[in-house]
């Protein structure tokens, strides 16, 4: 399930990168920054991503998911920080049950 | 007074043809038969001037008649259509109805109901003066309707140099201040009202066809629908000399097909508003969406990019709220607007704009890029919250393709690349199958 996630959220980030003037490194997979420190996203960029991931979860997994919200700001150690915490984020709201 | 200026033009038209319906024409001369026939009927039902009376209805001969029967009776007058109907009891009790006259059923139905306008300062100042009186309710998309009390002989006096005779199709709705503004121009000049059975596109075009209509009054998502249908190929509308809009903003590649299919048909923009009526206006020359308020009795300011009116014809207030005019007596319209010199376009409500981390984003401005795109029937842009931005921009969009979402969003997002900065382009996308006006051919926003 995890390397599904990682997929869909490649895909989507390549999509985002076409726009954006620097560009995420996809190619780090699980590893490549996404929004904090290293992150090439600004907020409309992070914001964009998340709800094209949310739509792309939702139609391949059949399961609403919300990844903006209250819960996702107030952990510890912020999911979006790489395509890896947000995937491991993502499995954590799907509760490992599907795929 | 406006009445009696009315009902002498009533005698001098009296052989024009004054309404259409249902396959019959009647003239102004039959129109002050029934008149008169009202009149005897609010008489004979102790329907005293100075009280309030609610009518339910839509076009029709006696609708009318009964409106300039209840005019010149002094009445104060709640007119309602059936798409109101789960509002009535509460409509009813704030504007404090005393007879409900239902044209609805037949034979028409006549109720009574305790109430006592006195209560209202506004009523009473009104009952005092022997003026008539409107009353429209506003939607507003939060909280509730408020009640506008329209002093009628003020309202009416602005039709006094209504001249040119049309023949128009009385579309926009009964309950309305366009719809208002509508037959009673028609009523001054002494043109024709074509009443439509239904507001299909067909119906509307067979009407224009048959009757040779000249002007047709309408709102942008008509519009749209009329041209999507298109019925427009399938009968002769080149009687049509005018089209007017208004009640929603127009988008401009709309406005641009419909210059392309309606050759020759001059496009108007029409500007009204519940509290205020519709000010005379002038389009800018080779632009219907520029527009400037061209009538002495109405001046306008702009104020943090919104319009503001003052005119001594707007409304007296709000039943059921606080007056919202100013000291001086400016009313804040809440329509954000650009200027350009005396003229103005109309952004669209500040209520409506969306707000993506600071950047203010119109919901048409998305619509009228995501309208353009081969396959989009119908789109509506709104706001949703968000933690991280505040709001995004999201659609609700109509296809007539046979993409995914994911297909279409991708689509979408690379049309929009060199048409809006990222913040405008819509993050969520919802695709549906109903259509997305409502029965009042005015674009729903969620």
């Amino acid at each position: 399930m995890h390397d599904q996630i990682v997929d869909i959220i490649i895909r989507e980030v390549e999509e985002v990168n076409k726009k954006l003037p620097n560009r995420v490194p996809v190619e780090l997979r699980n590893n490549a920054p996404l929004f904090g420190t290293d992150g090439a996203l600004d907020s409309i960029g992070l914001v964009t991503l998340l709800v094209a991931i949310e739509q792309s979860v939702e139609d391949d997994f059949d399961s609403p998911l919300t990844l903006a919200d209250e819960r996702a700001m107030s952990q510890k150690n912020s999911p979006y920080q790489t395509i890896g915490t947000l995937a491991k984020y993502i499995e954590s709201l799907l509760g490992g049950s599907h795929g | 007074m406006s009445i009696e200026v009315l009902l002498e033009r009533l005698d001098q038209y009296s052989t024009n043809e004054a309404i259409v319906h249902n396959g019959q024409v009647f003239s102004y001369h039959e129109l002050q038969t029934f008149i008169a026939q009202w009149s005897d009927s609010l008489a004979k039902n102790q329907i005293l001037s100075g009280t309030v009376v609610a009518v339910i209805g839509d076009y029709s001969l006696d609708a009318i008649a009964l409106m300039i029967a209840l005019i010149d009776n002094k009445n104060i007058i709640l007119p309602l259509t059936s798409l109101a109907k789960s509002h009535f009891i509460e409509y009813f009790e704030i504007a404090h109805t005393q007879f409900v006259i239902d044209l609805t059923q037949t034979p028409h139905h006549i109720t009574q109901q305790p109430s006592n306008p006195l209560q209202n300062e506004l009523m009473q100042q009104l009952i005092e003066m022997q003026h008539p009186g409107l009353i429209l309710f506003t939607s507003g998309s939060t909280g509730q309707p408020k009640a506008v009390v329209h002093d009628f002989e003020k309202l009416l006096k602005k039709f006094i140099n209504a001249k040119k005779q049309y023949r128009s199709l009385v579309f926009l709705m009964f309950d309305h201040i366009a719809g208002i503004d509508t037959y009673f121009y028609a009523l001054y000049s002494g043109g024709t009202m074509v009443f439509p059975a239904s507001r299909a596109s067909k119906q509307v075009c067979q009407l224009i066809e048959k009757y040779k209509v000249e002007v047709l009054p309408a709102s942008p998502t008509f519009l749209n629908l009329l041209l999507l249908s298109g019925e427009y190929l399938k009968y002769d509308l080149t009687s049509l000399k005018i089209i007017t809009f208004g009640s929603e903003r127009m988008p401009e590649p709309l406005l641009k097909r419909l210059n392309d299919v309606f050759d020759g048909v001059r496009l108007v923009q029409k500007y009204g508003i519940t509290e205020l009526g519709a000010p005379p206006s002038k389009a800018m020359e080779d632009d219907a969406l520029w527009l400037k308020i061209d009538s002495p009795q109405y001046q306008s300011r702009i104020v943090d990019g919104t319009l503001h009116i003052k005119t001594d014809t707007a409304m007296l207030g709000y039943l059921n709220a606080p007056s919202p005019f100013t000291q001086d007596g400016w009313f804040d319209t809440g329509d954000q607007v650009e200027v350009d010199g005396d003229y103005v376009r109309i952004l669209g409500r500040a209520s409506e704009l969306i707000n993506v981390g600071g950047e203010k984003v119109h919901p048409v401005e998305v619509e009228e890029v995501i309208q353009m795109m081969e396959g989009v029937e119908d789109v509506i842009a709104s706001g949703l919250f968000n933690q991280i931005t505040g709001a995004l921009v999201q659609i609700h969009v109509k296809l007539s393709t046979n993409e995914t979402r994911s297909q279409f969003r991708q689509r979408m997002r690379n049309f929009c690349e060199d048409k809006l900065p990222r913040y405008k382009v819509p993050q969520k996308v919802t695709v549906v199958q109903e259509s997305l006006h409502g029965e009042r051919f005015k674009k729903i926003r969620r």
